[in-house]
């Protein structure tokens, strides 16, 4: 299949240098970044090169510091005068004191909520929490899919059989319905147990956990379906014959050759965990009162649209900021991890003539595969099937079948 | 040759239009709607009412079909012997019928119903219908034990049963026209009993009847005539007839689309449901028979279900609603003031917040209840949340009456609710004499309003030494909390039943289900029991009142705040009144009217 | 293969058994069903407690009322199907078909939509790698992706609904405006061209001359109170139209192609004035049957043109034939407008912020089409607009990838023209992996969009499911999860038998 020839050439040059100097066929620039670079060094410099991703990086870095050093994490206090919770005197019905002539940022920069809540206090909260929400989803989702995607790819028989059946019983699971019963779960206090303890203080890094152990189906699929080809390739062949162990051709010989796939699936995987914590919340089943996200704040302000839109806007605009900075990171990580991708200067690419022989790139569709947009959103919520890759079994399930099918 | 395909060509396309013509529509056109008269705002047109949830039974009598909607739509297409107004009175329907009290000992009830009101299918509306509503709402043949292992229930209510239950086996005159109940213990209530909050006889006996195989509704009745009253101590076999016709009461009315059988949705009111698309529409047209109450201006109702209340917002801005209720909060409140040709309407809703304390535990002792009810800031709470929806909005000052009721004014002045007016640390920290008690609130932490209350109440109450702990539960954990010990304080709403005294005791008295802060006062449960066996209404408001007096002398908690509900419509409709109860707008849907 | 789709089918069933567990189980888990009786202070709280506990039969343990309920559905392979009722009473069968065709009404369109929008920026935006339009679409496609839906519907609704019909009750628009939108529409041509500046600067000023022009002559003509295209229009458009798809479908050498797609619309126009008093009575099974015969006179105009590649003819001619049909037809709509305005049930604001349909709208078969438009618009674009970004990101990366595979550059290398190369050997591979989006997609369809049915207020399979969930009723969840799971298990099957039928390198065994 065209997809797994696909990997097969991925994972053939980023396999080694010499790989990439041999790939490039008649009329391809030759590869400037590879030569004497390593992986990471190649990325990097890709990755940095990519200006929406670099766009991307610079506000969700800024956003990121923003809401942390604001309102403070854990332990250490922020520099903002009020805190997220904290009932101030309404000043002005609450409306925004931000002025541009003369500029100055007043008190309530953003405004303040009914109750008189600051809300440029709530909105970096929510951010932060928001952010939290995403990240922890991320590294979740992305180790278990990571694990069970590697073991069942690179063992197969029944562990495979045993490993994707699961994950495909956690596929067809509506995650709007996890995340009730989640948000069941950690409002009860009266249980007393360890899990209800520690849910009812840290509301978020329980939701953000319980999505994660959801999350991560489309991941294993995916990694798995790397796993099946990158295992019958002669450099595992040649571990296993100086006699590394299973695990250490797992994790050092295979699992760096798929690190593309997992990085840029694990940034857009989180990128619509930030939509999605926004969706169960405006459903009422995501964090809760008086803690605050983005996505609730939305919700709650939902009404106020028209009479105080502040309520509405800002919180709006740090989601959607968060969310296309990382889209476009995920973006440049895709670009960045595709070694046929070239940069090639404009006006070679807009004559016919480089149209014709180089429009090289093309992310390997496996990789895009599930990847460009899960669609792990509530719409999405109670549509399974979130991977999108064809079943390997429909495709004889042993790579050597494919490979014989490959030109 | 080329001609001869062309005109072979030609000759198909003329068969094949020819052909098509066949399945086109009959008649064609438009079938131009009626040009609505536009008099004086007076008969005529059409208006669009919103409503939250959608419609799903004709009978709203049962534990399953009594949701809001379904009681407003059996409002729209019943009549009955009274209605009550929006101040809570009930006004006598006497062009339907009359009712009176014919003797006081025993109580007894005399219902008479008038010539002439019949159900659209022609069937006059006689005291046998009046006979399956008090079967239905009585539980009277019941014979089931609590868990349900013995015995049989047939009938299925939603309504409180204690009332009808103690009556003896009503008598019917022989003309069908009159109903007579006997009650074996007076009941204060009984000016509602037949009826409830609409008012209406909504289900025809005969229907029902016929569905059980009797001949019509007398058969039902003499059917139930031979039985004896149900008692779960000795439960007899279960009378296979009625059952049948239970069974067809409690389900055989449920459905979403319009029934084929229009026996299944027969009105004896204003109006008569003509079309219903699930969970999104249905439309009420005037029933051309009635006369037998007040007369209803608009030709057709339509009503939509929208839950959110910015949809609806936007449907009456857009034109596609012309009356709605929405949730009211201040934005709601605002954005619909902002509205262009859209009338606002305000006022309280019969439910209220308040905060109780528990009679054990750290609460125990009443001085550190009169401490804690005199930290609770509730001017504060009130100009927090409600003032801005509400800009004269006030505390609650009773446990029993809201301002809507006659009794309210007067309760207040004397229940010594003045001395929580406002918040007094120092007498509260003189009570406390130097205590620190540790009290644990509990609240519903998914609704903004009552964390709001918390938030505000713990503030006050740690100025005086409380030591306060948050116990607010999840929406669906909470209630499941209420009674069971392991908080001190909680916050939380009640409805007002607006008429009849039976909630009173449901809350106040020793023991009973909703008294779950264990408050106990032998001089307020023997008032409560002279309270449900009034009949004169006087006499009850001057209990009530005495009641609330020993409520506040025992430093019971605090009434909080009312609700508040809004409606809006647009300028295109007048008749409109706001209305406290679970009725809402449409207490007086006969008088809306288009301009 | 009989033995694979066995085995799969096999499988799903076990999948199906375990989810369905869980999900029953879970469901049951998610809340407590007599919250709100429990703090209610009606006197008969615990009798109706009582009453509601028995209805969902609460004294049976979850696990062995999942048994119950398996039981009943199992009832649905021999035919007697059984879901149990909801909480109101309704049957649960009953109540999944009403909310599915309220859902298949609602997403149908949408997804249709995307896919065809989303496919076409896709392959655009891979032609012109790294191009402004390039980065506008992905910057679109990105924002449209990250914006909360309900958001974006009180948006719609606000601006497209409610302030469009403010503006429909005085359709002119002020000359200001109108330039304005041509200055957009202008900046946006000059981005979408291609070539020297100077070149994008001429077609950008054609575009801004021509967009401004258009609303000027709208508005004076008042053509949105009674819209219209006319003959005129329509032969215009045609002639366009027959000469782009000759281009796309067989290029402009291909003279007879040509000529049957100018021929196709030339009988377009003969029968626009003969057809008027059929469609006065039309009907949905009309419709149809006029379309196939359009296509089918299409394909014999082609037909009869002949020429060395009759195919490519008889394609041009069927597509024109279609597309100008369409024409006609949305000449007919638009002829129904200013009815549909005025209609005593639309009080001159037709388009819709909430439902499918207005209730009691009398009206003919066009006055309802319209009726059904103005309701499915806005839903339609919320959801074309959060969906488009997934393929078109997948369409750009799968036809990137093969306009590098060797076959391309064979066939470059070999002298076909552009056109065949792109239309022929690199579009039709890179839809292979599409189409297995696109089948799962679909097999999603049914499942519906939780949150754009809440706020739209259809009531779908998504609203039937949230219900369930908010008020602890397994029943109406289990009915809408079951539906979903087994569409969504077979199209995933059905995606990878097609794949392997698309792809002879795929085999199934």
């Amino acid at each position: 299949m065209s997809q797994q020839s696909q990997q097969e050439d991925v994972t053939a040059s980023v396999g080694g240098d010499t790989a990439t100097a041999a790939q490039p066929a008649a009329g391809i620039e030759p590869i400037v970044e590879a030569k004497g670079l390593s992986l990471g060094q190649i990325v990097r410099k890709r990755f940095f090169g990519h200006s929406g991703a670099l766009a991307g990086l610079v506000v969700f870095a800024a956003i990121f510091v923003l809401a942390f050093s604001a309102e403070g994490w854990g332990p250490f206090p922020g520099w903002w005068k009020y805190r997220y919770d904290q009932v101030t005197p309404l000043v002005n019905f609450g409306q925004p004191t931000w002025t541009f002539v003369p500029f100055s940022f007043g008190d309530h920069p953003f405004g303040q909520d009914r109750i008189g809540r600051d809300l440029f206090a709530m909105t970096m909260r929510g951010a932060q929490q928001s952010i939290t929400i995403m990240i922890i989803i991320g590294l979740v989702a992305g180790i278990i899919g990571v694990v069970v995607g590697a073991l069942s790819g690179y063992f197969r028989g029944w562990v495979e059989a045993v490993l994707m059946r699961i994950t495909d019983i956690i596929i067809i699971i509506p995650v709007l319905l996890l995340a009730a019963v989640m948000s069941q779960t950690a409002g009860r206090r009266d249980s007393g147990s360890w899990f209800a303890q520690f849910a009812a203080t840290n509301g978020v890094v329980v939701l953000g956990i319980f999505l994660g152990l959801v999350a991560w189906v489309s991941l294993a699929r995916l990694v798995r379906g790397e796993f099946l080809s990158l295992r019958e390739r002669e450099f595992v062949d040649a571990a296993r014959i100086s006699g590394a162990s299973n695990m250490r051709i797992i994790f050092k010989h295979i699992l760096p050759n798929a690190v593309g796939v997992v990085i840029v699936n694990g940034t857009l995987l989180m990128s619509s965990a930030i939509l999605l914590e926004t969706a169960l919340s405006y459903l009422g089943v995501g964090v809760k009162a008086p803690d605050t996200s983005l996505g609730l704040l939305i919700s709650q302000n939902e009404e106020a649209f028209s009479t105080r839109p502040w309520l509405f806007w800002w919180p709006g605009l740090f989601i959607v900021l968060i969310c296309l900075s990382i889209n476009f990171i995920g973006d440049g990580m895709r670009d960045a991890f595709d070694p046929r991708q070239k940069k090639f200067n404009a006006k070679k690419a807009k004559s016919r003539q480089s149209r014709a022989q180089g429009a090289p790139v093309g992310t390997p569709a496996v990789a895009t595969a599930g990847g460009s947009v899960p669609s792990l959103d509530v719409d999405g919520t109670i549509n399974p099937a979130r991977g999108v890759v064809p079943d390997e079994e429909a495709h004889g399930g042993a790579p050597d079948s494919e490979r014989d099918g490959t030109p | 040759m080329r001609f001869r395909r062309i005109s072979k060509v030609v000759g198909v396309a003329a068969a094949a239009v020819l052909a098509l013509s066949a399945c086109a529509t009959q008649g064609g056109g438009t079938a131009a709607s009626s040009s609505s008269s536009s008099g004086a705002a007076k008969t005529g047109g059409s208006a669009t009412v919103v409503e939250v949830n959608a419609f799903n039974t004709f009978n709203a009598n049962t534990a399953n079909g009594n949701t809001d909607i379904n009681s407003k739509i059996s409002y729209a297409t019943h009549m009955g012997f009274y209605y009550v107004d929006n101040n809570l009175k009930i006004v006598h329907n006497d062009k339907f019928g009359s009712y009176e009290k014919t003797s006081d000992n025993p109580l007894t009830v005399k219902y008479t119903i008038n010539d002439g009101v019949k159900w659209s299918d022609g069937t006059p509306v006689t005291a046998y219908d009046v006979a399956l509503n008090w079967a239905a709402n009585s539980a009277w043949f019941d014979d089931a034990n609590a868990d349900g292992t013995t015995g049989t229930s047939y009938f299925s209510t939603a309504a409180s049963t204690q009332g009808l239950n103690n009556t003896n086996f009503p008598d019917v005159s022989s003309d069908g026209k009159t109903f007579t109940l006997t009650y074996t213990t007076p009941y204060a209530d009984w000016e509602s009993a037949i009826g409830g909050n609409n008012g209406t006889i909504d289900i025809p006996a005969h229907i029902v009847a016929k569905h059980a195989g009797l001949a019509d509704a007398k058969a039902l009745y003499d059917l139930m005539k031979g039985m004896k009253k149900g008692d779960p101590a000795h439960p007899q076999p279960a009378n296979e007839t009625l059952k049948k016709a239970a069974d067809f009461y409690n389900t055989g009315f449920d459905t979403k689309t319009l029934p084929s059988d229009p026996n299944l949705f027969l009105s004896n009111g204003p109006y008569i449901v003509k079309d219903m698309v699930p969970d999104q529409s249905m439309t009420l047209v005037r029933n051309k028979d009635y006369n037998w109450g007040p007369a209803a201006h608009l030709d057709q109702i339509v009503v939509r279900y929208i839950g959110s209340a910015p949809a609806q917002i936007q449907a009456l801005k857009n034109g596609e609603a012309d009356i709605i209720a929405p949730q009211a909060s201040s934005d709601t409140i605002q954005q619909l003031k902002a509205l262009q040709g859209v009338t606002v309407d305000q006022g309280n809703q019969l439910s209220y917040d308040h905060i109780d304390l528990n009679f054990n535990g750290v609460f125990a002792d009443q001085n550190v209840r009169t401490a804690f009810m005199l930290t609770v800031p509730r001017q504060d709470i009130v100009n927090k949340l409600i003032t801005q929806m509400d800009p004269n909005a006030k505390p609650l000052d009773s446990q029993i009456f809201v301002p809507q009721q006659a009794g309210y004014a007067d309760s207040v002045k004397n229940n010594g609710s003045s001395a929580y007016d406002s918040v007094n640390i120092d007498k509260a920290k003189q009570l406390l004499a130097g205590k620190t008690p540790t009290v644990r609130i509990m609240y519903n932490k998914d609704n903004p309003n009552r964390v709001d209350s918390y938030t505000l109440i713990a503030a006050n109450a740690a100025k005086a030494g409380f030591k306060v702990v948050d116990d607010g539960l999840g929406a669906s954990d909470w209630g499941k909390a209420l009674g069971n010990g392991t908080y001190d304080a909680s916050i939380f709403g009640w409805i007002n039943p607006g008429i009849g005294v039976s909630g009173v005791p449901q809350i106040f008295q020793t023991g009973s289900g909703s008294n779950f802060n264990k408050f106990s006062d032998p001089q307020a449960d023997a008032l409560m029991k002279q309270l449900i066996q009034t009949t004169d209404q006087a006499k009850q408001v001057s209990l009530e009142q005495q009641i609330d007096q020993r409520i506040w002398a025992s430093s019971y908690g605090l009434p909080l705040f009312q609700a508040v509900g809004v409606d809006a419509y647009s300028n295109r409709v007048t008749g409109v009144k706001y209305m406290p109860n679970s009725s809402g707008v449409w207490w007086n849907y006969w008088d809306w009217a288009t301009t | 293969m009989v033995t694979y789709v066995v085995r799969r089918l096999i499988t799903a069933a076990l999948i199906l058994l375990g989810a369905s567990f869980l999900v029953y189980n879970l469901t049951a888990l998610s809340g407590d069903p007599l919250a709100d009786l429990r703090a209610s202070n009606l006197p008969n709280a615990a009798q109706l407690m009582q009453a509601r506990a028995q209805l969902l039969d609460l004294g049976t343990p979850a696990p062995i009322r999942y048994f119950k309920w398996l039981g009943g559905a199992a009832g649905c392979i021999v035919g007697n199907c059984n879901l149990g009722m909801n909480l109101v009473g309704q049957p649960v069968t009953q109540a999944l078909g009403q909310a599915l065709v309220q859902t298949l009404t609602l997403v149908t369109g949408a997804t249709v939509l995307a896919i065809l929008i989303g496919v076409a920026l896709g392959i655009i935006t891979a032609l012109r790698q790294y191009s402004a339009l390039d980065y506008g679409v992905t910057f679109m496609a990105f924002l449209f992706f990250s914006l909360p839906i309900f958001w974006v519907a009180v948006l719609l609704k606000e601006f497209g609904a409610i302030d469009f019909n403010n503006f429909l009750n005085n359709p002119v628009i002020p000359l200001p405006v109108s330039l304005g939108i041509g200055v957009v529409f202008g900046i946006v041509a000059a981005v979408v061209s291609s070539g020297a500046p100077r070149r994008r600067a001429i077609v950008g000023a054609i575009a801004f001359a021509f967009v401004s022009l258009v609303c000027i002559v709208a508005s004076l003509t008042r053509w949105f109170a009674t819209p219209g295209l006319g003959l005129g229009v329509i032969v215009i458009l045609g002639v366009g139209l027959a000469f782009g798809i000759t281009v796309l479908v067989a290029g402009l050498q291909n003279r007879r192609a040509l000529y049957a797609g100018l021929t196709t619309v030339l009988v377009g126009a003969i029968i626009y004035f003969p057809i008027q008093p059929l469609l006065d009575v039309a009907t949905g099974l009309m419709i149809f049957i006029l379309a196939v015969i359009a296509v089918l006179v299409g394909v014999a105009v082609g037909w009869f043109w002949g020429g060395y590649d009759r195919g490519q003819g008889m394609r041009v001619g069927g597509i024109t034939a279609f597309l100008v049909a369409a024409m006609v037809l949305l000449d007919r709509f638009m002829q129904a407008w200013p009815a549909y305005f005025s209609n005593d049930s639309i009080r001159g604001r037709p388009i819709a912020t909430i439902g499918a349909n207005t209730p009691n709208l009398q009206g003919d078969f066009w006055q309802q089409g319209l009726d059904s438009f103005t309701h499915l618009i806005l839903p339609t674009i919320a959801l074309v607009l959060i969906s488009l970004a997934s393929y078109t990101r997948y369409t750009r990366s799968s036809m990137l990838e093969v306009m590098n595979t060797d076959y391309i550059r064979t066939a470059r290398a070999k002298g076909a023209s552009e056109r065949s190369v792109v239309m022929r050997h690199a579009f039709r591979n890179a839809l292979i992996p599409i189409s297995t989006v696109v089948a799962l997609d679909i097999g999603q369809l049914i499942g519906g969009a939780v949150i754009t049915e809440t706020v739209f207020s259809v009531p779908g399979m998504g609203y039937m499911f949230l219900q369930g969930i908010s008020h602890v009723d397994p029943n109406p969840v289990m009915g809408v999860f079951a539906c979903v799971a087994i569409t969504a298990l077979a199209f995933n099957l059905i995606a990878d038998l097609v794949y392997s039928a698309l792809d002879p390198r795929v085999r199934v065994k």
